[in-house]
């Protein structure tokens, strides 16, 4: 039974399918910057860094035949977001797409938001597969007949067309951020939604782009002042007054919108008291919470910091209630990671639909499997080389030190460049996609 | 006691030295103070040599920044529990962290001014031999460039404006962000970013005084 029960290492993850260029040589506007499935897992959307957003839809038929692989092929390609020019403070824009949330679907069409760094769209994407024909006054071409020459009149039908899939912007959300946005997060009574930047969070009303409200600014008066960011912001599933923020200082900040109408006085901090055997000079910079996210029944939320994972009880905040490390071998690489910037990648996670697995991704195109339940891991990796069709994935196993056994790969051989920064969930099934720089790879449960 | 010419072999060594000068005084292990000042110069770097024509990013520069008051806050600490003679060893450490930063980036003439009779090697890349660092460190002051550190130790100035790295860094977060940077007039942004550096640490080269003060006085 796909999506129910089974963990990370109780389900055998199969290659699926792998989209993007095969070639080595990767066209900066090809990486992929966000990865996301719609609500019901048929929609599966992706960003890259020149703007444009790439929406897969899954093959429905023969869902009911176990053997069948349900692929996903392109359903609509459109440019979201160009780059801009800031003339006031003399910069660019970038217009590598941040962050895509899909909305509710409340009718045919399907929504979504897109986000680069300073201004949120709304796209609707529709199907039209009708056009109306027979036209008294114009031609099939569109030229208008002579209209002495008409004599009868009749009415126009609609026939079939090859399907035509039509992304139009229906809003856009421009203006309401100094900084760069991070995060955008759709509330559960499907009329708000937040944007969060790295000082300041905005509410804003899906149908009105000339207003936002400022539910959270943590811009001391004077700038000399500032130590700490917004790094990530999050709705509650079900509660529409509760979001949450973490930040570069590792901690997470829960705010009740019914308090106030300002949220600067967080309901709840969540933090854990450092190790001080870990101490080092890089201890907040890897604290720093790159990704957070509800559980899907809303009890928990996961953080992802730069190198570990941790689940929380949304009712204990002096510490979380599982921890587990991603790539502790990297501990003592910090200052290499320091000098090449790599510290600072900002790595995602995501819940199964169930709550028992989480994901998250690491370097050398690895990512790991965290089995809450079952309390076990796995390390998966999304290479070219597995890409026959069906074909079972190998745990993948990194030797820290010492000797290395056969079919480990040593610290030292990693590739830093290969980095999986952005995994989705499908919401009911057990079906992942991962990015890698320029590539999105489906994995699918075996199924025997 | 340390002095110029001394080619630097094992780190053993150096501890040895310590312990002879002051065998009551805790020892701080060296590769600490290695990994210190490699972290420290790479900071530095990180910061002066952002991109002029895209956004800086906020979260990395808060992060490095953080980073570097943290650094600044145990130099200050130590310079205050350790003897004379190794406070100015920690006052190299920051001037050759600058000459490293300096060496990278042309326009910016910090430590000309700040250390006028010093002779500094052309450094090599930091990765590549910490050794380097260390040789870098052992220069000579004038006289009375430790006269005024001495003088500062004594004083314990209490106004130390907590002037530190962040008031121009961030000044200059601020000028980037908010002001009418004239970048249209200098020939490329790279280069337009290091002359607004310049003209910044010019101008507050006062200031580089008080974070001498900082890291060797009280």
């Amino acid at each position: 039974m796909a999506g129910l029960g089974g963990g990370g290492n109780d389900v055998q993850w199969c290659f699926s399918q792998v989209k993007g260029a095969i070639d080595d040589d990767v066209a900066e506007a090809d990486i992929i910057s966000t990865v996301e499935f719609n609500h019901s897992g048929e929609l599966l959307a992706t960003g890259d860094k020149g703007g444009r957003v790439v929406i897969f839809q899954q093959e429905t038929e023969n869902k009911s035949q176990p053997q069948y692989r349900s692929e996903y092929n392109v359903y609509s390609t459109f440019q979201s977001h160009e780059p801009e020019f800031d003339y006031l403070k003399s910069l660019e824009i970038e217009e590598k797409i941040n962050k895509i949330r899909w909305l509710p679907q409340k009718n045919a069409a399907q929504f979504l938001l897109s986000t680069n760094d300073k201004t949120i769209k709304l796209w609707k994407i529709s199907e039209r597969d009708k056009r109306p024909e027979g036209y008294n006054l114009k031609e099939e071409d569109g030229r208008y007949r002579d209209a002495t020459t008409i004599t009868t009149l009749r009415v126009p039908v609609f026939r079939p067309m090859d399907l035509m899939v039509e992304a139009s912007p229906r809003r856009v959300f421009a203006n309401a951020h100094t900084y760069h946005i991070n995060s955008i997060s759709v509330n559960s009574d499907h009329e708000t939604y937040l944007s969060a930047d790295d000082l300041r969070i905005n509410l804003w009303n899906q149908e009105i782009t000339d207003r936002s409200f400022n539910i959270v600014d943590i811009k001391p008066a004077n700038m000399e002042e500032l130590t700490e960011v917004i790094t990530a912001a999050e709705f509650h599933p079900h509660q529409c007054n509760t979001f949450v923020y973490s930040s570069s200082k590792g901690t997470i900040r829960l705010c009740d919108m019914r308090a106030s109408a300002l949220c600067d006085k967080h309901s709840k901090l969540f933090e854990e008291p450092e190790d001080p055997s870990n101490r080092s000079f890089f201890s907040e910079i890897i604290s720093s919470i790159s990704d957070v996210k509800f559980s899907h029944n809303g009890r928990y939320m996961m953080t992802r910091d730069y190198l570990s994972v941790k689940i929380w009880d949304i009712n204990m905040e002096n510490r979380p209630v599982e921890t587990y490390q991603v790539h502790e071998y990297l501990r003592s690489k910090l200052c290499s990671l320091y000098e090449n910037d790599c510290i600072f990648d900002k790595f995602e996670c995501c819940w199964n639909g169930n709550d028992s697995v989480v994901m998250t991704g690491s370097y050398n195109n690895f990512f790991r499997m965290l089995d809450r339940t079952q309390r076990r891991d796995v390390t998966l990796e999304a290479s070219r080389e597995s890409c026959k069709p069906r074909q079972v994935l190998k745990p993948r196993r990194v030797c820290a030190g010492g000797k290395r056994k056969k079919d480990e790969i040593s610290v030292d051989s990693l590739d830093f460049n290969k980095k999986i920064l952005h995994t989705a969930w499908h919401p009911q099934d057990n079906i992942i996609a991962v990015a890698t720089t320029n590539n999105l790879y489906i994995f699918q449960e075996k199924v025997n | 006691m340390l002095g110029k010419g001394l080619k630097r072999k094992l780190e053993q060594e150096e501890e040895n030295e310590r312990k002879k000068m002051d065998p009551h005084q805790e020892v701080m292990p060296t590769f600490y103070c290695l990994q210190r000042q490699t972290v420290l110069t790479l900071s530095l770097s990180k910061l002066h040599s952002q991109p002029a024509h895209s956004d800086p990013g906020l979260v990395r520069r808060v992060l490095i920044t953080n980073t570097l008051r943290h650094i600044q806050e145990e130099l200050r600490v130590e310079a205050v529990l350790l003897p004379q003679s190794l406070a100015t060893d920690i006052k190299d450490s920051f001037t050759s962290a600058l000459a490293e930063i300096e060496d990278l980036c042309p326009a910016v003439e910090i430590t000309s001014s700040l250390t006028n009779s010093h002779k500094f090697r052309q450094t090599e890349p930091v990765h590549e031999s910490m050794e380097s660092n260390m040789d870098s460190a052992l220069f000579q002051f004038t006289p009375s460039l430790l006269d005024s550190a001495q003088s500062l130790f004594n004083h314990c100035p209490s106004l130390l404006a907590d002037f530190s790295l962040d008031d121009f860094l961030f000044t200059e977060i601020d000028n980037l962000l908010f002001d009418n940077t004239p970048c249209s007039s200098s020939p490329s942004p790279s280069s337009g970013s290091s002359k607004v550096i310049s003209m910044t640490f010019k101008s507050d080269l006062n200031e580089l005084d008080h974070i001498m003060e900082v890291l060797v006085g009280s």
